[in-house]
């Protein structure tokens, strides 16, 4: 009973309660544009968030986050489209497909440290991009893929319209950021800390640092599958553009703006990058000139991300 | 117990160990002192299998370990206290010492462990729930001491723990090391801090540009006009 009053009592659960009231509400508070930028928004802050069990925890830092977004993407659109599989099955394999591949990729290029490890992820995006890009027979390169189908309607919920959706990856999206946080908290999280913090002195316990270097970039790759997959059927084209390098990237600088090593700081990232970048298409040509600038200042005078700057506004109100 | 036969390590092309052979028996502080650069961290990252040599072999046990996985030494039975303490600052104490006991073999007796070092290092159990970034450099010392024996090593190899401690610290942690050598814990012990590590070894080995020049029981060496010289500036 104490723990029910001290629970009510905590301003943080208000905080979150009423953050969740105000996504489950927001179809019906802004016009379906916004719930679509939302929706796209969910997609980045999913992939962010995993990408941040990688390099916050685990220490690694990669540049391919962007191209396993593309390869849950296109595996999933290719299962439905070339052998017919519905949407609720070619999803999962989407995102088995994309683990299969990180798995192959991290066991060798994870034995490589640091600047080593990161210039082979980064490789590695533009080899998947080239793939989407070339192989005209399986991708229709350049023309895009087109004629995805959207998810089949389950219960009389038809998915293809942005609200149905938008619920549908709100609870996708809710799921992984939960596991993640679990991850992130629990003995394997302290693993990848120990990894991050001293590779030498972590195996010098015994501890198999490879091992759990991979399970950390299967996690995080496997997390970014699922909003690939969820991306295809929502979009319903795919184009090789979406995943250049400079979606890694972008994964990146969301998950330094937000803030290394909390899970939560880089969804603040992904939500403030993609709403900034979205309001400033009325100046397409000055964009990123203008985003590059905010990036700079806030690199500057807030080093730990926006999470820093949250915390910095806490201790003032103390 | 450990015995180490004609050894030459190599980092790349350069060559930093020469046809180095000691051993240490059971129950024993064995020594092994030199100057910077001699050669003696070399030596223990290839006892624990961070570097293997290019020639000789090093058994522990009866098992013969000069090729095998730094995990799959640990779990053989040694820990080593890594140079310049090294702690995880962003763990707290008792992850910390969780961490050391990671092994299968260990992580049975976790509690009787932590339970032993805590008896040990009453400090560390009054602080188990700070950062390890937050204590004192002895403290930290002592972390890394205790850490290693979470590991229920049979042989416990420290690289130089009274590196940049104050004196009044350094003789708390030597006296530790006697307490542990006391409890069956066989102890290798590098130092530059020469006379302190032969005041209380059995046995010492004196390594000099990557060569063992010198060794004997550590009274006489400590009477050694050479070392005397060399090493203890009388």
């Amino acid at each position: 009973m104490l723990k029910i009053t001290h629970f009510l009592k905590s301003k943080k659960t208000w905080f979150y309660i009423l953050i969740s009231l105000l996504l489950i509400a927001l179809p019906f508070m802004v016009s379906e544009y916004i719930t679509y930028v939302v929706v796209l928004t969910l997609f980045y802050a999913m992939i962010v968030s995993s990408y941040d069990l990688l390099l916050g925890y685990a220490g690694q830092l990669s540049f391919c986050q962007g191209a396993f977004y593309g390869i849950g993407a296109y595996a999933s659109a290719l299962f439905s489209i070339k052998a017919g599989f519905p949407v609720y099955l070619s999803i999962p394999l989407s995102v088995v497909i994309t683990a299969l591949v990180a798995a192959g990729v991290g066991y060798p290029a994870l034995r490589l440290r640091g600047a080593y490890f990161a210039v082979t992820t980064f490789f590695l995006a533009h080899f998947v991009y080239l793939i989407f890009l070339n192989e005209v027979w399986l991708t229709n390169g350049p023309l895009g893929l087109r004629g995805i189908k959207p998810l089949e309607a389950l219960g009389g919920i038809d998915f293809s319209s942005t609200t149905n959706y938008y619920y549908l990856v709100l609870v996708c999206f809710a799921a992984s950021i939960y596991i993640l946080y679990r991850t992130a908290n629990s003995n394997l999280g302290k693993m990848f800390i120990s990894v991050r913090e001293d590779e030498d002195l972590a195996e010098s316990f015994g501890i198999n640092t490879s091992l759990y270097k991979l399970v950390a970039f299967v996690i995080s790759a496997l997390v970014a599958g699922i909003a690939g997959g969820l991306f295809a059927h929502f979009f319903r084209l795919l184009h090789p553009s979406t995943f250049t390098w400079l979606t890694s990237e972008m994964v990146v600088i969301m998950t330094l703006v937000g803030g290394i090593g909390t899970i939560f700081g880089p969804l603040i990232g992904a939500s403030v990058v993609m709403f900034i970048l979205e309001f400033l298409r009325f100046a397409p040509e000055l964009r990123f000139v203008i985003w590059a600038v905010a990036l700079i200042i806030i690199l500057i005078y807030e080093p730990r991300g926006l999470v820093g700057l949250v915390e910095r506004i806490r201790r003032v109100k103390r | 117990m450990l015995n180490i036969e004609n050894i030459d390590v190599s980092y790349g092309e350069v060559q930093v160990l020469w046809d180095v052979s000691f051993n240490v028996n059971k129950g024993e502080i064995v020594a092994f002192v030199g100057s910077n650069g001699a050669g003696k961290t070399t030596t223990l990252k290839t006892i624990s299998g961070l570097l293997h040599p290019i020639k000789g072999s090093i058994k522990f046990l009866d098992n013969h370990i000069e090729k095998m996985k730094p995990h799959k030494i640990v779990e053989l039975g040694i820990a080593m206290v890594p140079e310049g303490r090294r702690v995880f600052p962003y763990l707290t104490v008792l992850e910390n010492l969780e961490l050391g006991a990671y092994t299968k073999r260990a992580s049975q007796y976790l509690e009787d462990s932590l339970e032993w070092v805590y008896q040990l290092f009453p400090r560390l159990k009054e602080r188990k729930n700070q950062l390890a970034g937050t204590l004192s450099g002895g403290e930290q010392q002592m972390l890394a001491i205790a850490r290693a024996l979470m590991s229920k090593a049979q042989l416990i190899m420290m690289d130089e723990p009274s590196l940049g401690l104050q004196p009044t610290i350094v003789t708390e942690i030597f006296k530790t090391i006697e307490q542990l050598n006391k409890q069956e814990i066989t102890i290798l012990l590098v130092e530059q801090n020469v006379a302190k590590a032969l005041e209380i070894s059995n046995r010492a080995y004196v390594i000099e540009n990557g060569r063992i020049v010198l060794s004997g029981d550590s009274e006489s060496l400590l009477k050694d006009k050479e070392v005397k010289k060399a090493y203890l500036g009388i």
